[in-house]
């Protein structure tokens, strides 16, 4: 679904000084799989998740995306490209503060350019009440836990129904507790939906829930 | 487009939760509709005042006064401290002509009016009996003065309504009371209604009394007169009675002693004297609009910084950058509007103060010029803020902290 050729990313930093976030970086992810990316600080492992996430182009090399190379895409294409194809789960979980929990649930949708063929709202609703937070879709973020705060993060990423979920430390702001909670409904979206997940970390026992680990270090990948 | 009932919801939450940043924000605007929709209203109200004092006295009314006050349709202070005074020859010489049907000599005289119980300070102005009837006035109790009374000098007195309740307490005691003026009685015959007026430099009429100007020569020995009230036959044109009145007064005066003035004249020399104050004032109002704007711009250049994460989110999942654009243009353009309304709000308030005084009015003109003028400077002072929103890369913004 997603392959890399040889990218490298490249960032000229204050005049003439590059700094290489990545190296001639190749690899491939394939549509059902659940992968883990996992490096530590500096390897480079949030460029490459930018990339795959389709925030970025690459300075050199190709990403094909269902065959598709994305390099010749327009700002407009990308952002359109990630509306339908990715949704992202973030550390911090970044929800809209002034929005509700179904308003942020619903917010990709407000961006989409193609035409839906189910009802979002009633798909957001169904949602909620997926991950039990029945009685909390008027609530406002500041006032639900972090772990309910993930979880709406993760609907929101479901809504537009894509065919990658791109979670960038996940866990990161969470007890062990609740980040395990938040792993296992990941991988059950895997499992029993067939969403490609792929969770970038520097935790090794979050790592392990991917079937496979790619491991990044210095902007190149060391095991895959 | 339904993005546009996300982001204008965002926004006036955001607003809700800031009021008070939210109010500062808009201050700008509010005071820049205000000034410019309540000087258009006093403006426009001021120019409905004046036209309605002048359209009282009629197309076939003139003035005859000394110097040259009006000069290319301008007024000519220096020369409005006169020089001549006219006098009974002229009268008699102005009288005989046979385009004029009515002609009243006028002078005046300050005094300290005493009534049985009060004082005041008041103009007693002297002129004929068809004073009245050139200038527009109206009896509202007793009678105007008449030619047997300026025949035999009698020593009565018709009072303004102002000046009537001063000296009398209310208008219907005042008729037939004595008042004495420079040691001189007078009988009130008559008291007229209300003209408006003192405002503006015109003067006011209700707190005047008027008598036979025969009576005034107890005051005037030398019987000068400032100034004669004309109406003249319509059956001439006012060019042809000009004519008239001036080959009369050039027998003994010269050209730059008098001036004839209509109502006309002093109109639109008014009109637009107005007309010139009104724009400089707008334009002065103008700027508090354009710091308003500035101020808005700066608030939302501090609004697109405290929400760059969100933007990075925006963008992460689907936003385009003419999506964060409209986003920011609709927030500024929020903000503005609502400055603009409630600039509007208080204009309609103070105009309906002012209608108290005199007829200031709200044209929909102006509501609709001050809501596209507040829109329009939401718009163009948002549009740099939000293209900087936009112009974010994704990738950084969502890493800022």
């Amino acid at each position: 679904m997603i392959k890399f050729r040889n990218v490298w990313k490249i960032y000229k930093l204050d005049g003439e000084i590059e700094y290489q976030a990545l190296k001639g970086v190749s690899l491939e992810i394939k549509e059902g799989e659940l992968v883990s990316i996992i490096g530590p600080s500096g390897s480079g492992k949030s460029t490459l998740m930018h990339l795959i996430g389709l925030l970025d182009k690459p300075s050199k090399g190709d990403i094909l995306v269902n065959g598709k190379n994305i390099t010749s895409l327009t700002d407009d294409q990308l952002s359109t490209l990630r509306n339908e194809f990715v949704g992202f789960v973030f550390q911090q979980f970044n929800l809209i503060p002034k929005l509700t929990v179904l308003e942020n649930i619903l917010l990709p949708t407000i961006y989409a350019r193609k035409k839906l063929n189910y009802d979002p709202k009633k798909k957001a609703l169904t949602l909620i009440k997926k991950i039990g937070l029945e009685g909390k879709e008027y609530s406002y973020p500041n006032k639900i836990s972090g772990g309910q705060q993930q979880r709406v993060a993760i609907m929101r990423a479901l809504i537009m129904e894509p065919k990658l979920i791109l979670a960038d430390e996940p866990t990161g702001n969470l007890d062990s507790k609740t980040g395990i909670e938040i792993m296992n409904l990941l991988k059950n979206l895997n499992e029993k939906e067939g969403i490609t997940v792929v969770v970038v970390t520097h935790e090794a026992d979050i790592a392990l829930y991917g079937k496979r680990t790619i491991k990044i270090k210095d902007g190149e990948i060391v095991r895959n | 487009m339904n993005y546009i009932f996300f982001v204008v919801k965002a926004a006036l939450e955001d607003f809700r939760r800031n009021k008070t940043q939210t109010f500062l924000t808009s201050l700008g605007i509010l005071i820049g509709v205000f000034a410019v929709v309540m000087l258009t209203a006093l403006g426009l109200g001021l120019k409905q005042y004046i036209n309605d004092q002048f359209s009282a006295l009629g197309k076939d009314t003139l003035f005859v006064v000394p110097g040259k006050i009006l000069s290319g349709g301008s007024f000519n202070a220096t020369s409005a401290l006169a020089s001549i005074k006219f006098d009974n020859r002229d009268l008699l010489r102005l009288k005989r002509l046979k385009e004029i049907r009515e002609i009243s000599p006028i002078f005046s005289k300050q005094t300290t009016a005493k009534s049985e119980k009060k004082s005041e300070d008041s103009t007693i102005l002297f002129a004929s009996e068809a004073f009245f009837d050139i200038n527009g006035f109206k009896i509202q109790k007793g009678r105007f003065f008449d030619k047997t009374d300026i025949d035999k000098k009698a020593k009565v007195v018709v009072l303004g309504p102002k000046i009537a309740e001063k000296l009398f307490g209310t208008v219907e005691a005042a008729l037939d009371q004595k008042v004495a003026a420079n040691s001189v009685n007078f009988i009130v015959i008559g008291i007229t209604e209300s003209k408006g007026g003192g405002g503006f430099g015109g003067p006011d009429y209700d707190s005047y009394m008027f008598s036979p100007y025969t009576t005034g020569f107890i005051f005037n020995p030398a019987k000068n007169y400032s100034r004669f009230a004309i109406k003249f036959d319509e059956n001439y044109s006012i060019s042809q009675v000009k004519e008239a009145i001036k080959k009369e007064l050039l027998k003994r005066y010269d050209e730059d002693s008098f001036s004839l003035i209509e109502p006309g004249d002093i109109l639109s020399a008014v009109n637009s004297i107005f007309a010139v104050l009104n724009m400089v004032l707008i334009a002065i109002a103008s700027i508090s609009l354009l710091v308003g704007g500035i101020g808005i711009m700066n608030i939302m250049f501090v609004t697109v910084s405290d929400k760059t994460k969100e933007i990075g989110v925006r963008r992460a999942i689907g936003a385009r950058k003419k999506d964060i654009l409209v986003q920011f243009i609709i927030e500024s353009t929020i903000l503005s509007v609502f400055g603009g309304f409630l600039g509007l709000f208080l204009a309609f308030v103070g105009t309906l103060i002012a209608q108290k005084f005199f007829p200031a009015y709200i044209d929909v003109n102006s509501v609709i010029l001050a809501l596209v003028v507040s829109s329009a400077i939401g718009i163009i002072f948002g549009v740099f803020p939000a293209k900087k929103a936009a112009d974010l890369e994704p990738v950084e913004a969502i890493r800022y902290e």
